[in-house]
This record gives structure tokens, sequence and C-alpha cells, in this order.
């Protein structure tokens, strides 16, 4: 087999493909302008990148000194708003129901006066756990505003005895806690959510593009001229010896050519927005671009073999959709890897996006040192090898089976 | 109805077909015939949103986060620190690790051993004792949102008991009652109800919310499978009527996958459900011909068989993120709080999430409903205009 017709066939084949993209907007579109816009708008989804001002409602039937206090210290917060006072609980009920508000602080009857008399006065959250983000951040913001009435409460009352204030703040909390967030430290919902969103939606359109590629030949049943196409026999165009595996090797990647230049620039789109001013060593930034890379190739022959081993563009289509689509939710990055249950860790593990988040997230977010994600790409890399050589065969197969072509 | 309709098929039993694309329920039935006959369709409206019901669950079955793996080092090694390791080691949501240094912590957290890890500076009893100020750091890993509130929350719960146990025994020896002085550690409790999603299981807060997306995403491409699969065959065109009946049959799916979805699924997950079942049905009784309706206009659009998967597969997280459900609406950028509105989950997923989990009454999501319906109207107005168009060209074609 001779280099020449070998690279042949890959030219032959991406000249094949671009005649085929710049006649149909439809597939073009998947390969350029589905993909730029799906990433820019992820990104624009979370540009506020952190979440306030979440409407909540207050109950104050005490309305003693104190309480004024807790309704004051929650407006202030940050990430909470008091929409409303409400006076019944009817109509708290209601409010939350219609989502007008997505909790409701009750200040009890005789509140100011039990933290007078030196009793505990608890405040009571009623939030819609329902809405599981919401309600974690309201939670964690009423706790710090509990937090912080009962430490008043306690220095006010140790000063009154004739401590000095410094004092006071040591013995009411003689073990103080630093709460540092490696990493992110600012809660940044774009670096956490739009970051590992982006690399999972890419991998899904990637599948697709896999499946069609490959898939509207085997429809069409145009496989069969495609492979005479990218392998010109001087003898003529009808074959009688088998398919050539190299041949087919070679055409495959110029058939998959445009896709893997396009979705270079998507990825390095992706990267550069998920690097922000932040400095991040320059090997991170490599190797996660290598991985994404890998994935995107790895995606484009899974969509593939999923069409070539059912024979139908609609089958491979449906796998992509089964595999990808739910990968995200998979993936650890939202609910995380170590509770996922013991039985559905398998099928996560199987998952390539898996993996890949996790390079993506050690390196790019975590800092970790290049060597610590090295095993991913090594796997990665052999797990594309894998899937290529399988797209080969198959394809080898498929051409051996012009009667099973045309399937819908 | 009936027997009109055997009237006419007994007088046009020939021309069958042009029966069935001009009366509603001669086109409903062949909806139906449609979808059984067809492996492709029956997959994607039937099967696929069985599958997901079980299959989008799995991995959250554990619902609560527990037992998070943490490191602690302790630099101290003094009576108070070792208290400190046993309390953070006792409590159920963490599962502690010693770890020597902070570098072969920080390692172990790089390799997604542990999540996160407490440092005991040296020195910690005897600033305690003798009244300074004294502190230990929680570092927890900000890349996990979810697993970073665990490690703190475990940790904060384990220290501030051994900090508060200090309090009291100093209270007390400084002559308050052990009563008192407990009550004193924490003037302002904050008492947590959480309503609804009561034990708030993460499976149980995404899954009610996904299945709708679910449900919209199924009967969206299969419908526009099957539309783009008459266009091929050229049998697309149909009657106001004809299309009405086409868009009551591929509904009547729909409403079945919800119907699994309330009565089934979410019994089977134990999640919150049937808060309100008449205004859940009423609500799936609007929502299926919506989406069936938008799924006609794209197979209309597309043409072509498989077109919709290709085009549509992506389009489940995008469109997630904008209903408003796991991510505030108001938070989005202006532009995309105005245009998400044309998408049927944006009302769908809160007006079924208020029904069927929080149990809202109607008039408490009238504005869902209102919204659903402007939706329905849009979109057959839509099809109605790509139908014209449709007509006019054929006629072009035929002078």
């Amino acid at each position: 087999m001779s280099l020449t017709k070998l690279s042949g066939a890959f030219i032959r084949s991406a000249a094949y493909e671009r005649r085929f993209l710049t006649k149909n907007p439809w597939d073009l579109s998947m390969v350029v302008w589905l993909p730029l816009i799906t990433v820019l708008m992820i990104w624009w989804i979370f540009s506020q990148t952190q979440i306030t001002d979440l409407p909540i409602g207050v109950m104050d039937q005490d309305n003693g000194p104190v309480a004024n206090t807790a309704v004051r210290y929650l407006e202030a917060s940050p990430t909470l708003t008091v929409r409303q006072l409400y006076y019944s609980d009817t109509e708290a009920q209601a409010a939350i129901l219609q989502r007008d508000v997505y909790a409701i602080v009750v200040i009890p009857e005789n509140f100011s006066r039990n933290i007078l008399s030196g009793k505990s006065a608890p405040l009571i959250l009623r939030v819609n756990a329902q809405y599981g983000t919401h309600s974690g951040i309201i939670q964690t913001s009423v706790q710090a505003v509990a937090g912080t009435l009962s430490a008043g409460v306690e220095i006010q009352r140790l000063v009154k005895k004739g401590m000095s204030p410094a004092q006071a703040a040591i013995a009411y909390s003689p073990i103080k806690i630093q709460r540092i967030s490696l990493f992110n430290a600012a809660t940044n919902y774009q670096q956490f959510l739009a970051s590992t969103v982006i690399p999972a939606l890419l991998h899904i359109l990637a599948m697709v593009i896999g499946a069609t590629t490959i898939g509207r030949e085997l429809r069409d049943k145009n496989l069969g001229h495609w492979y005479r196409f990218i392998d010109k026999n001087k003898s003529g165009h009808k074959i009688v010896e088998p398919a050539s595996i190299l041949v087919i090797l070679f055409g495959l990647l110029g058939k998959y050519f445009w896709p893997t230049v396009a979705y270079s620039v998507w990825a390095m789109l992706a990267l550069w927005l998920a690097t922000p001013q932040t400095s991040i060593a320059i090997g991170s930034i490599v190797i996660t671009y290598i991985g994404l890379i890998l994935l995107m190739m790895l995606s484009f022959w899974l969509g593939a073999i999923f069409t070539l081993g059912a024979f139908s563009l609609r089958m491979g289509l449906s796998s992509t959709a089964f595999i990808s689509a739910p990968s995200y939710a998979f993936a650890g990055v939202t609910f995380p890897y170590i509770a996922i249950s013991d039985s559905a860790k398998h099928w996560s593990d199987a998952l390539p996006l898996t993996h890949y988040l996790k390079l993506h997230i050690a390196q790019l977010q975590m800092q970790a040192p290049v060597a610590v994600s090295l095993p991913i790409v090594y796997g990665l890399t052999l797990a594309t090898v894998i899937a290529m050589v399988l797209t080969a065969l198959l394809t080898k197969r498929a051409l051996a089976h012009p009667e099973r072509w045309g399937a819908r | 109805m009936s027997l009109t309709s055997k009237n006419h098929s007994s007088t046009t039993a020939d021309d069958s077909s042009e029966y069935s694309s001009q009366h509603f329920l001669g086109s409903f039935l062949q909806t139906l015939k449609d979808v059984f006959s067809d492996k492709g369709v029956l997959l994607l409206l039937m099967i696929a949103p069985i599958i997901y019901g079980f299959f989008y669950p799995w991995p959250y079955s554990t619902e609560v986060v527990n037992h998070v793996p943490v490191g602690i080092v302790d630099n101290d090694n003094s009576n108070l620190s070792r208290t400190i390791v046993r309390y953070a080691s006792a409590s159920p949501q963490l599962d502690t690790q010693r770890f020597l240094s902070e570098q072969e912590a920080k390692a172990a957290i790089w390799s997604d051993d542990i999540a996160g890890y407490m440092v005991i500076p040296s020195g910690l009893e005897q600033q305690v004792m003798s009244g300074k100020e004294a502190s230990v750091s929680v570092l927890g890993n900000g890349g996990y949102f979810l697993l970073n509130k665990n490690v703190q929350t475990g940790f904060l719960k384990a220290v501030s008991t051994v900090s508060a146990g200090i309090e009291i025994k100093k209270n007390v020896a400084q002559g308050a009652y052990l009563a008192t002085a407990a009550a004193n550690t924490q003037a302002v409790p904050l008492k947590i109800i959480p309503l609804y999603n009561q034990t708030e299981g993460y499976g149980a807060y995404v899954v009610p919310a996904v299945s709708i997306l679910i449900l919209q995403q199924t009967l969206l491409m299969s419908t526009a499978m099957l539309v783009g699969t008459w266009y091929e065959q050229r049998r697309h065109r149909a009657s106001v009527r004809g299309w009405l009946g086409r868009i009551a049959a591929l509904s009547t799916f729909g409403f079945m996958t919800g119907c699994f979805y309330y009565g089934w699924a979410f019994e089977l997950h134990h999640y919150a459900r049937g808060q309100n079942m008449i205004g859940s049905l009423l609500f799936l009784l609007l929502f299926c011909p919506t989406v069936a309706t938008l799924g006609c206009v794209l197979g209309l659009w597309f043409r072509q068989r498989e077109r919709s998967m290709q085009l549509l597969i992506f389009s489940s997280l995008p469109m997630f993120f904008v209903s408003g459900y796991p991510w505030p609406a108001y938070q989005l950028p202006e532009f995309l709080q105005i245009i998400r509105w044309l998408i049927p989950t944006t009302p769908a997923i809160n007006t079924s999430v208020q029904l069927n989990q929080m149990g809202a009454s109607l008039s408490q999501v009238a504005l869902g409903f209102y919204a659903l319906a402007g939706l329905w109207v849009l979109y057959f107005m839509l099809l109605m205009l790509i139908r014209w168009y449709d007509c006019v060209q054929q006629r072009k074609a035929l002078l």
C-alpha cells in the first residue's frame, strides 16, 4: 500500500465532504453555527456569575427591637432580598406556592423578650426545598444572619458582665473556624457550571456529527460510491477485491477532517472562556486542550460506531441521544461522583465525559500538577485509537453488505 | 362522529388517504396507525420516555450526600485537638482520614481522594486555655459546590460542638447554671423547615423538572420525525381539521407518558407528587398539544426524517438552564429572559412542579396556563402559515 494512495484517499475524501457541506446548509450549521452559538449562549446564560437577591418573605409576630434588627440583617445580605412582610399563614403560604418568594422567615412572638431575659429564642425558616439551588443558598444566608445575631446578643451580654469586647468575642467562641474555599473561592457559577456544561454540549454535538457524517452515506445508499471515489483504481470503478482497511481508515480521517478542524476551534474558544484572568500554568491549558480534542474525536468515532453497528442513521442518532444527552448528570459535577449510587458509578465510569471533566476541573480550577491528569489523557488516547480502528472495521463490514443500506 | 366517518369511508373507499388528512377522526386514527407502524417514531415517542423514567434518576438514588471523604491535619496533637478529630469522625456527613502534612492533603484533593480538609494549628490547646484567640482552618474544594457545602458544614458542626463545650465549662466555672449556660451558647438558633421536598434529596429536586423536559424533547423529536417522514413521502398536506386530528393523536401519547411520570415514576422514587392531581392532568392536557404543534411546525421546516434528532438532541441542557428552575430566571441576560418564553418548558416546568410537587391551586399557576395557551396559538398560527404557503406553492406548480 503506497503512501501516495493513502494520502490520495484522505484528500479525495476531504474534498468529497467539503462539496457536500457547501451544498447542505443544515449539515454545515451542525459543524459551524450551532456549536458556536451554543458555546457563546451557555457562557452568556451564566454571565451574572453569582446568585443574588433571592426573594424571601418575613412574618414578624414579635415586632420587638431585636426582630427589627433581624429583618435589617436579612435585607443587608447580598444573596437575599426581603420582598414583603406577611401577617398571616395563608398569605405566606400562597406567596410560596405562587413563587413570589422562596422562603418565609418567621420571627415568633416573644422573640425579643426571650432574648432580653437570656432565654433561647429561635428563628424559623420555612423554605421551598423543591427548588434546590434557591433553597441551599437561602439556608446558608439565613443561617449566617442567625449566627451574627447570636454573636451580637452573646457578646453584649458578656460585655454587660464587665468583659472587654475583645475578651467577650473570644469567650463567645473559643475556637474560631476559618472557612477557606480552595479554588473558585468566589463560588463563581460561570466557572462551575458554564465551563463544564460547554464541553458536555460539544460532546453531544460531536457525537451527532459522528453519526450523521457516515450515517447519511448509509441512508442514501452512497457508501459504495464514496469508497469508489476515494479509492480510484486504475482498473476502473468495479471493485472486485474486498475494500482495504487502510484506505478506509484514511478515507474516514478525510471525511471527518472538516468537523475535526471546526471542533478544534470551538474547543479553543471553550477553554479561552474557561481560563479567565487568573494565572493558569500553560501546561495545564495545553493538557486540557489535548483532552478536549481527544474527547471530540472520540465522540465522532462513537457516533459512527453506533450508526454503523445498527446499519441505520436513525438508530445511531437514538443511541447518541441516549448516551450523550444525560451524560452530564452522570459526570459527577453537579451531583458529586462519590455520592452516585454504586451501580450507576459503572455507567458513569464508562462515559468519556466523566473522565474529561475530571481532568478539566483538576487542571483549570484546582490547578493541579499536570502529572495528576496524565493517566486520563492516556486513557482517552487509547479509547480514541480503539474507536477509530473499530469504525474502520465496521465501515468495511458495511461496505460488504450493500443489501442493508438505505435503512431509515 | 363515528356515523359520518363510516358513511365517508364507504362512499370514498378508494380515496382513504384523502379522507384521512381532511377529517379530524380519520386523521387521528391514521396518525395512530402511522406511529405504530414506524419503529423509529414509536421508540422515541413511547419507549424512550419510559427508559428515561428509570435511567435519569439512577445516579441520584442515594439522594443525600453523606460520608464525604475528608482529611484532617492535626499539628497540635493535644487533648483538645484529639477531641475535635473525634467529633469530626463521628459526623455522618464526613468520612475522615488523617494526613501528616498539608502537602499530602492537597495532593489527595487533586487526585479526588478527598473533598477537603481541616488544619488544626500547633498550640491550639494552649491558646484556648489561656483565653487567647484561636482558630482552625477548613479548606473545601470550590470546584465542586455540593461537596464543598458538606465539608464546610460537617467540620463546622464538629468544631462548634467542641467550642461550645469549652464555653459552657467556663461559664459554669464562673458560676452560671449548666442549663442557662447551654441555652446561651446559641442565643438565636435557626430552625429550618424544608417544604415539599422534605428530605431535601437531589433527585427529588431535579427529576420532577427534568421529566417535563424529557417529555417535551421526546414528543418534539418524534413528532418532527413523523411529519418529516410524511413530507418525504409527500403525505404531509392536510386540512385544518386534519392537522388538529394529527396533533390530538400525538398529544395522546405525550399525555400517557406524563401520566406514567406523575403516577408511577415519581411514586417509585418516593418524590413529592400528586399534590394537585386534577391540576396536573389539566396541565398535561394543555402542554402536550402545545409541544406536538411545535413538533409539527419543526417537522415541516426540517422536511427530513432524521433531522429533528440531529438538531434537537443537544438542546435539552440549554433549555433547562433558561427555564428558571435550576437557575433563577431574573439572573439571565435581559434578552434571554424574553426569548426563553418561546420554549414550552419555560412555563411548563415551573407550572408542573407547582401543581404536582407543591400543590398550588389552578389560580396560583394561571400565568403558566396562559403562557402555554399563548404558545399553542402561536405555534398553530405558524403551522397554518406554512400550510398556506405550501398550498400557494402547489398551485403555482400546477399552473
